[in-house]
């Protein structure tokens, strides 16, 4: 816009105006018309977009969807744990029987924290956890004992 | 040897990367180690427990060395945090694995964490420690169903053949209990 109302005034007032203006000003207006021939013509640019050529039929998509590979594997590692009956993997410990464990253990550790009582106290001796009625034999001789207000579980054994 | 790890990292490196770099990762695996001592079972992600349990076995073997060796109490310095530990390592744990060569923990798999991450959990336990076993050993008992049922089966062949013997020819007999 400002480039051809410069031409026209260039133009009109032609030797008397002297118009300073930078070189890229002064260029032909057909490179304008040129640059709206190219732009459709997508025959002669390199670029070419990839387009599908056919519908895929639903038997080529059938084949596609179903083989083996995009199914869901089915895992035959699954077994019944002998101790509770719920189901667990075989390399993996079972979860219900591992809460159990590890809910004894929290409270185990409550009872240590008790008998700690303040942080960076822990013992150079060994610990025995004893449970109602027990009494600590001759294996348990210089060990510090943590007692527990319930009947063994029978999953603990005591040696 | 860990060798399907070695195939998993590529060229066969023995370390993983973990966390935000090598100085990080010693870090992480200082901590675990530390909570290791100081509670002997601890639960974690399945890859930082299997790269802690080198360093925990390589501690304990270095506190077998004693006490009074250098290089023993620099490296129980560096990879215990918590200082009171240093003394439970010495004192408590080197005399409880003498008897062991090697092999002094335990790795087993937990099920997947409940997060949204889902990620594979792995409990890690000092062998000797004071909590109830994860792995409770049965012995075949005989009051289990199958062997009630065997049971039962062989006393009522027993009481067939107690009957059968004062019908049947004496001749017979032997030729039974010779089968």
């Amino acid at each position: 816009m400002g480039r051809a109302l410069d031409q026209v005034s260039g133009v009109l007032a032609a030797p008397a105006l002297a118009v300073q203006t930078p070189a890229t000003l002064l260029e032909p207006v057909e490179d304008i018309r040129e640059e709206c021939n190219e732009a459709p013509n997508f025959l002669d640019s390199i670029f070419w977009m990839a387009a599908p050529k056919k519908r895929r039929t639903i038997e080529v998509n059938r084949c596609r969807r179903r083989n083996p590979k995009k199914l869901i594997k089915v895992k035959t590692n699954i077994d019944i744990c002998p101790e509770c009956g719920n189901l667990k993997q075989k390399h993996v410990l079972c979860g219900y029987c591992y809460k159990k464990i590890k809910m004894e253990t929290g409270l185990i550790r409550i009872q240590i924290k008790e008998k700690e009582a303040g942080p960076f106290n822990a013992p150079t001796v060994e610990t025995v956890v004893l449970y109602e009625g027990e009494k600590p034999t001759e294996q348990d001789e210089g060990k510090r004992i943590i007692e527990r207000n319930r009947k063994r579980p029978n999953w603990f054994t005591q040696n | 040897m860990r060798l399907s790890l070695a195939a998993a990292i590529y060229h066969g490196r023995v370390h993983r990367r973990l966390g935000l770099g090598p100085r990080s990762r010693l870090d992480m695996l200082r901590n675990l180690v530390t909570a290791l001592v100081r509670h002997e079972r601890i639960e974690a992600p399945w890859a930082r427990a299997d790269e802690m349990r080198f360093y925990a076995e390589r501690l304990i073997d270095y506190g077998k060395r004693g006490d009074a060796d250098e290089q023993a109490m620099r490296m129980a310095d560096f990879w215990l945090t918590e200082k009171d530990l240093i003394h439970k390592l010495f004192k408590l744990l080197a005399p409880r694995f003498q008897s062991y060569s090697g092999n002094y923990t335990r790795l087993l798999q937990i099920p997947n964490r409940e997060n949204l991450d889902r990620a594979k959990m792995a409990v890690i336990e000092y062998k000797g420690n004071p909590f109830p076993p994860l792995i409770v050993v049965h012995r075949d008992n005989e009051k289990t169903l199958l062997n009630q049922l065997l049971k039962g089966y062989r006393e009522d062949i027993l009481k067939t053949r107690a009957t059968q013997v004062p019908e049947e020819a004496p001749a017979s007999l032997y030729t039974g209990t010779a089968v």
